[in-house]
């Protein structure tokens, strides 16, 4: 969102046939908590300070709530990954994190041993799933046109249903900007915070 | 004190094995120690160095991030340099700050972060050495981090040390059987070895119990061992030694017949002479008779003279059936055998003017159990060695009497005192020599009747009124002698 205005979008990935996914406060499968507050003086892992879901959705989360930022926890880490976010909390290292939910469910096929370790404290509102976009210089080139084309109709192929298969999509569609107006509207909500 | 007193009662056949395996034993223990010590040393040597290595890895490579105190990075390192492959592996790897609040754990859930380590954790790591815990199989190192001269965190690291400990186990019990089996078999060696050794030892011993209850035999050739020259010479010397000892026997067989046909000899002697003074007077006696019959009074005296000449060599004959017949072994000494002793001898004594006085007891009960015939043979000739010994016209003393111990016999001669060879013969404490004429057959036969009765001989000088022969028979000895007849 930071660079919006010299982007320009290619395609939206369709997750279960939306392009849209949530933000998931997590923590150890385990423990009785089931809202923010239960989270209070944790040790919490996000993925990374320029991921919505991974931080910007929770940071905002506790600022609306009205809990200080900086002493709502005990501390926060980095891990720079869903992933990672997911180990911290399955292996006790934090007691909760705040992670992709389309990175936990994928992972919930993928390694079901490690996110059985997790659970979901809290989902977000729907955000607009993160899209595939390009320098607005390089928007009208042969070879974005033809990637767009490509995306667009990549349920139709073979290896267009296998890319889709892995990445445990449903396709990608065409979408307007306005899909992360809500992400826009965290972050703007934050402004003078961060 | 009993246990050894038992094992010296052992055989050798058993004791030198029982000797090897207490050997070996203490070997193996020693052996073993010292194997086990070497390899416990060696194997904290690699500990440490291993332990070393993973700590210096882990320490480098988390330092930028304990500095940061970034908790993700500390954990995912130790993820990452966690070693799956090696005998000794890390259990639990703990990174603290220089205050021992945990900053990241590969266990986080035992070593929860951000919290004060476990005071009790703690107290397992001491000194800067590796310390290997052989109850729970587990070795214990901390490592600290430094930055330019500062301690800003430590490592703790727990490693798993049951693999090498499986190993001392191994080796320990590889220590055992190969040593048990080695003492096993140098004893098994060592008892065949020494029955092999010991048996010609046993042979000579089975012989030697055998000539101890009278039966001396020679070795024969089949129980010669094959092998073994020492054990041949042995044998070979054995035999010869049976086959002196068969030719002594059988001389001093011959001597004793020589001397009993001797003894015979003086005795038939002495009867013919005892027979024959009474012989003249009877013949006297008769021929008045023939002459005078008629007159009543040389009748009656004739008569007279004619019983007691008659009496007299009714006297003799008696000693001398006393003397010889068949059943006087089975018999016991009683004071009238004395009597008898002195008949016999009388006219031996007499040619020499020598007169023997007996002081006995009048009891038969005081010679109870004392065989007849040997104890008259031995008396008889202990009385004519006293004779020889002593100067014409002298008195040779019997005297009887009983102890408490024993029942005794001193014969007291007026000579010049024992021969050495007379009184070696007497009184050596082996009975082994055969007698020569010089020292008397008679002494000898008495030593001999003496060693049979388990008697003892003894002599004592009372100079100037010659030498006392004194014959002591235990009254055990008596009593059994007594049983046996």
């Amino acid at each position: 969102m930071k660079y919006r205005s010299e982007l320009e979008l290619v395609a939206v990935p369709l997750w279960n046939g939306k392009p849209l996914y949530q933000s998931y406060l997590i923590a150890k499968s385990d423990r009785d908590a089931s809202r923010l507050s239960d989270l209070r003086g944790d040790i919490h892992a996000f993925s990374d300070p320029d991921s919505n879901s991974g931080y910007l959705v929770t940071v905002a989360l506790v600022n609306e709530n009205g809990f200080g930022r900086e002493t709502f926890f005990k501390k926060t880490l980095f891990t720079y990954s869903h992933r990672n976010v997911i180990r911290a909390v399955a292996s006790g290292l934090v007691q909760s994190g705040s992670v992709d939910g389309y990175v936990w469910e994928v992972m919930r096929e993928i390694d079901p041993d490690l996110v059985a370790r997790t659970k979901i404290v809290r989902k977000s509102e729907w955000f607009g799933f993160p899209p595939i976009a390009t320098s607005k210089r390089f928007a009208q080139t042969d070879q974005i046109k033809a990637l767009k084309r490509a995306l667009l109709a990549s349920s139709d192929t073979d290896a267009g249903r296998a890319m889709l298969d892995y990445l445990r999509l449903s396709g990608f569609a065409v979408a307007d900007t306005s899909l992360f107006d809500l992400v826009s509207q965290k972050i703007e909500s934050l402004r003078g915070v961060l | 004190m009993r246990l050894s007193h038992r094992f010296r009662q052992l055989s050798s056949t058993f004791r030198v094995p029982v000797m090897v395996m207490l050997l070996m034993a203490t070997v193996s223990v020693v052996l073993s120690e010292r194997v086990l010590n070497r390899l416990s040393q060696n194997q904290e040597t690699y500990l440490q160095g291993l332990a070393g290595s993973y700590l210096d890895g882990v320490a480098a490579s988390v330092s930028p991030s304990v500095l940061r105190r970034d908790n993700w990075e500390i954990y995912d390192a130790l993820l990452r340099m966690k070693p799956q492959k090696a005998s000794v592996l890390p259990r639990e790897t703990v990174v603290t700050d220089a205050n021992d609040i945990i900053l990241a754990s590969d266990k986080p859930e035992a070593h929860p972060t951000l919290e004060l380590m476990d005071s009790a954790f703690r107290r397992e790591f001491e000194g800067i050495h590796i310390r290997l815990d052989t109850d729970s199989e587990l070795a214990f190192q901390i490592r600290p981090i430094n930055h330019r001269g500062e301690t800003i965190g430590k490592v703790y690291v727990v490693f798993d040390a049951s693999s090498l400990l499986q190993q001392r186990r191994d080796v320990l019990l590889a220590l055992l059987l190969t040593n048990g089996l080695l003492t096993m078999l140098l004893a098994a060696i060592g008892f065949l070895v020494v029955r092999r050794m010991v048996r010609p030892m046993q042979i000579l011993e089975s012989h030697l119990q055998t000539a101890a209850s009278g039966g001396l035999e020679p070795i024969s050739s089949e129980e010669f061992p094959k092998a073994g020259r020492d054990a041949k010479r042995i044998f070979a010397a054995f035999n010869r030694l049976v086959s002196a000892e068969k030719d002594r026997k059988e001389l001093v067989d011959r001597l004793t017949k020589e001397e009993r046909i001797a003894s015979l000899g003086r005795v038939a002697s002495g009867m013919a002479h005892e027979i024959n003074n009474p012989l003249g007077g009877l013949l006297n006696a008769a021929d008045t008779l023939r002459k005078h019959g008629h007159r009543e009074q040389v009748r009656r005296e004739s008569i007279e003279l004619i019983r007691r000449g008659l009496l007299g060599i009714r006297d003799v004959v008696q000693a001398a059936l006393a003397t010889y017949r068949p059943e006087r072994n089975s018999r016991a000494l009683t004071p009238r055998d004395l009597s008898d002793i002195s008949l016999l001898l009388r006219s031996e004594l007499k040619s020499r003017l020598q007169e023997l006085r007996i002081s006995a007891p009048r009891s038969s009960d005081v010679f109870a159990g004392l065989p007849a015939g040997p104890m008259r043979q031995a008396i008889m000739n202990l009385v004519l060695n006293a004779s020889k010994a002593s100067p014409d016209s002298t008195e040779i003393l019997l005297t009887v009497d009983r102890t408490e111990d024993a029942f005794c016999i001193h014969v007291q001669d007026q000579g010049l005192g024992l021969p050495e060879g007379a009184n070696h013969i007497l009184t050596a404490p082996i009975n082994s020599m055969v007698p020569d004429v010089k020292s008397g057959l008679g002494l000898w036969v008495v030593r001999q009747i003496a060693d049979e009765l388990g008697a003892t001989l003894s002599t004592q000088s009372n100079m100037p009124q010659g030498t006392i022969v004194t014959i002591a028979v235990p009254h055990r000895q008596s009593e059994v002698l007594d049983a046996a007849a």
